[in-house]
C-alpha cells in the first residue's frame, strides 16, 4: 500500500514539473509584458512593481491589431464557411453515389492530403500572382477553401455512412427537391462532424503562417500572426514591446480555448480517430 | 435508363463541383503544375524556359550540400521528434489517466501550449532561451540553462525541438487519452489481478489496445516533422548561416529570398514529397500489420 502511494506521489510530482515547464514560457511572457525594458533585466522571473499598459498601447497600435484581428476572423470565417458548405454537399452526394466515377472523384480528394504543402506553394504563389488573387484576402480565402476540402469531405463521406437513406426518400416522398431535402434533413444531421471540421479549420486557418505570408502583399491586409511576425523583425531588442504583442496574438486562441474546451478536444480526437 | 444514369451523373457532378474546382486550382493543378516544373530549368527572371530532365534532381542531390545538408538536419530532427513527442504525450496521456480529481486540469495545462501557433511559440521561446534562462543561470546554480541556444547550431537543434515538443505533445496527449478512455477498464482489473503490474499492464494490455492511436499518431507526427518550417523560421531563421536550415526552408529560399530559381526549388519540393510519401507509406505498413497482429 505504501509502494502505491509513493509511486501515486511521484506521478503527481511529475505531473506537476511537467506542468510548469508548459506554463513557463507563457508566465514569462505575460508577467515581463508589464515591465519596463530596466526592470526586465533586473529580474525576468518577480513579478513587475507596478502594471505598465503602456506596453500594450504601444503593441496595439504597431500590431493595427484591432484591423489585424479582423482580418484573421474575417479570413477564417470566409474559410470555414466555405469548406463547410462545399464539401458537406460534395461529401454526402460522394458518399452516397456508388459508381466508379464517384470512387474516382473521392480518391482523387483524398489521396492529395498527402501532399506537402511545401510542394506546391510554388506553383500556387505563382499562379494566384496570375490570376490577381495574390494580396487579396478574399482570394486567400478561396485558396484556404481549396486546401481544406479535401480533408472535409473525408470526413463528411464517412459521416454520412451513419445516416439511415430512409429520411430522404421519404422527403423526395413528399415532393423535396434534391438541394431542399440536403440543407433541410441531411445537413443539420451533419452537425457533429460540422463542428469537428470547423474547430479543426479554425485552428489550421487562424494559427497559419507560411501562406499568408506568400499571398499578402499589403500591410492593411495583413493577418494577426503576419503583423506580429514584421513587428518581431523590426523592433528586435524591444523586448517589453515584442512580449506584449505576443501575448495580444495569443490571446484570442486562448479565451476560445477557455470556452470551448471541451469541443476543441473532442473535435481533435475525433478528427484523429476518423482519419 | 441511360437517360437516368445521365441525369444522377449530373447531379453528382453539380454537387461536386464547388468543392472540385477550388480543389483543382488551388492544389491539383499546383501539384501537376510542380511535377512538371521540376523537369525545366524556370527561374524567374527569363520569360522562357527548357525542358531539362532530371538535371534539378542530380544537381540538387550531388551538387548542392547546404541542400544535402538540410536533408539530414531534417531526417535527425524527424526522428527526435516521432520518438519524443509520442513517448511524451504516451507517458502524461498514461499518467493522467490515473488522477481522479486533477485529470481535467493537467489536461487542460498541457494542451494549451497547442493552441498557440508555432510561430508564435518560437518567439516566446526565442525570448525565454535568449534573455530569461542565461539570467536564471546566472543567478543561481543552474548553469546548465547558460548555452549559446539559438547561436551554436548543435544546441540550436535542441532549442528547436523543445520549441517543436512543447508545441505538439498536447494534440498527440489528446488522442491518446481519448483511445484509452476506449479500454474497457475489465481489462485491465484482469490483468490486476492475474499479478501484472502496473507497467506490465500498461504494455501488455494498454498500448495493443491503443494501437490505432499509437498508428495515427505517428503518422500525424511523421508526416508534420518532414515539414517543420515555422519553429526553425521563429529560432533561428536557418542560421547562423545555413547550419540549422531544414529542407521546407532552403526550398523556401531558393524559390522567394534569393533565386528565383522556380524550375530547381520546385525539383526539391518533389523530393520532399517522394520522402514524406516513402515514409508514411512504410510506417503505416509497419504499424497496420502490428495492428492486426495484436
Amino acid at each position: 500500500m505504501t509502494l502505491r502511494r509513493t509511486a501515486s506521489a511521484a506521478i503527481v510530482v511529475f505531473l506537476a514539473l511537467g506542468a510548469a515547464v508548459a506554463c513557463f514560457p507563457i508566465y514569462m511572457a505575460v508577467v515581463n509584458s508589464f515591465k519596463t525594458q530596466g526592470e526586465m533585466f533586473e529580474s525576468f522571473v518577480a513579478l513587475p512593481s507596478k502594471l505598465h499598459f503602456e506596453n500594450y498601447a504601444q503593441a496595439f497600435e504597431q500590431v493595427n491589431l484591432l484591423r489585424s484581428t479582423m482580418n484573421s476572423v474575417l479570413l477564417s470565417l470566409l474559410g470555414i464557411g466555405g469548406i463547410l458548405l462545399c464539401s458537406s454537399l460534395a461529401g454526402y452526394k460522394l458518399s452516397r453515389t456508388k459508381s466508379r466515377l464517384s470512387g474516382f472523384i473521392f480518391f482523387l480528394f483524398i489521396s492529395s492530403m498527402l501532399v506537402p504543402f511545401h510542394s506546391i506553394m510554388i506553383p500556387l504563389t505563382r499562379m494566384a500572382k496570375a490570376l490577381q488573387a495574390q494580396g487579396s484576402l478574399f482570394g486567400l480565402s478561396l485558396i484556404y477553401i481549396g486546401l481544406g476540402v479535401n480533408m472535409a469531405i473525408f470526413l463528411y463521406h464517412g459521416f454520412v455512412k451513419s445516416i439511415p437513406r430512409e429520411l430522404e426518400e421519404s422527403a423526395h416522398m413528399d415532393g423535396c427537391g434534391e438541394l431542399q431535402t440536403f440543407f433541410r434533413i441531411i445537413f443539420p444531421l451533419l452537425m457533429p462532424i460540422t463542428v469537428t471540421i470547423a474547430i479543426l479549420d479554425f485552428l489550421w486557418i487562424w494559427n497559419d503562417f507560411l501562406l499568408p505570408l506568400l499571398m499578402l502583399t499589403d500591410m492593411n491586409q495583413y493577418t494577426l500572426i503576419l503583423s506580429t511576425n514584421t513587428l518581431f523583425g523590426e523592433y528586435n531588442k524591444e523586448w517589453s514591446l515584442i512580449l506584449a504583442a505576443l501575448v495580444l496574438t495569443a490571446l484570442p486562441v486562448l479565451i476560445i480555448f477557455a470556452f470551448f474546451q471541451r469541443f476543441i478536444m473532442a473535435g481533435i480526437a475525433e478528427g484523429a480517430v476518423k482519419g | 435508363m441511360s437517360i437516368k444514369t445521365n441525369k444522377s451523373v449530373w447531379r453528382l457532378l453539380a454537387f461536386v463541383a464547388p468543392a472540385f474546382a477550388l480543389y483543382a486550382i488551388s492544389l491539383l493543378i499546383p501539384t501537376i503544375g510542380g511535377m512538371y516544373y521540376s523537369f525545366t530549368d524556370w527561374n524567374g527572371l527569363k520569360r522562357t524556359y527548357g525542358f531539362i530532365g532530371f538535371a534539378n534532381f542530380v544537381d540538387a542531390l550531388t551538387d548542392d550540400p547546404d541542400f544535402v545538408r538540410s536533408l539530414w538536419f531534417t531526417m535527425k530532427y524527424v526522428l527526435y521528434m516521432v520518438v519524443l513527442q509520442n513517448v511524451i504525450a504516451l507517458l502524461l496521456a498514461a499518467f493522467i489517466e490515473t488522477r481522479r480529481k486533477s485529470k481535467a486540469f493537467f489536461r487542460t495545462l498541457f494542451f494549451m501550449p497547442n493552441m498557440i501557433s508555432t510561430i508564435i511559440s518560437a518567439f516566446i521561446w526565442t525570448f525565454v532561451f535568449t534573455q530569461v534562462l542565461p539570467q536564471l543561470a546566472e543567478r543561481t546554480m543552474l548553469t546548465f540553462l547558460d548555452q549559446s541556444w539559438i547561436g551554436d547550431p548543435r544546441v540550436s537543434f535542441y532549442s528547436i525541438l523543445i520549441v517543436s515538443l512543447w508545441n505538439g505533445v498536447g494534440y498527440m496527449m489528446i488522442i491518446y487519452l481519448a483511445a484509452m478512455q476506449g479500454v474497457p477498464k475489465s481489462l485491465q482489473e484482469a490483468a490486476t489481478i492475474d499479478g501484472a503490474g502496473p507497467f506490465q499492464t500498461f504494455v501488455r494490455v494498454t498500448l495493443p489496445m491503443i494501437a490505432h492511436a499509437l498508428t495515427i499518431c505517428f503518422f500525424l507526427t511523421l508526416n508534420g516533422a518532414f515539414k517543420v518550417f515555422e519553429a526553425v523560421y521563429g529560432l533561428t531563421g536557418g542560421g547562423p548561416g545555413r547550419s540549422t536550415q531544414v529542407i521546407t526552408m532552403n526550398i523556401y529560399e531558393e524559390a522567394f529570398s534569393n533565386n528565383f530559381l522556380y524550375g530547381y526549388a520546385s525539383a526539391k519540393s518533389i523530393i520532399l514529397f517522394v520522402i514524406v510519401l516513402i515514409f508514411t507509406f512504410l510506417q503505416i505498413r509497419v504499424m497496420k500489420k502490428r495492428e492486426v497482429e495484436a
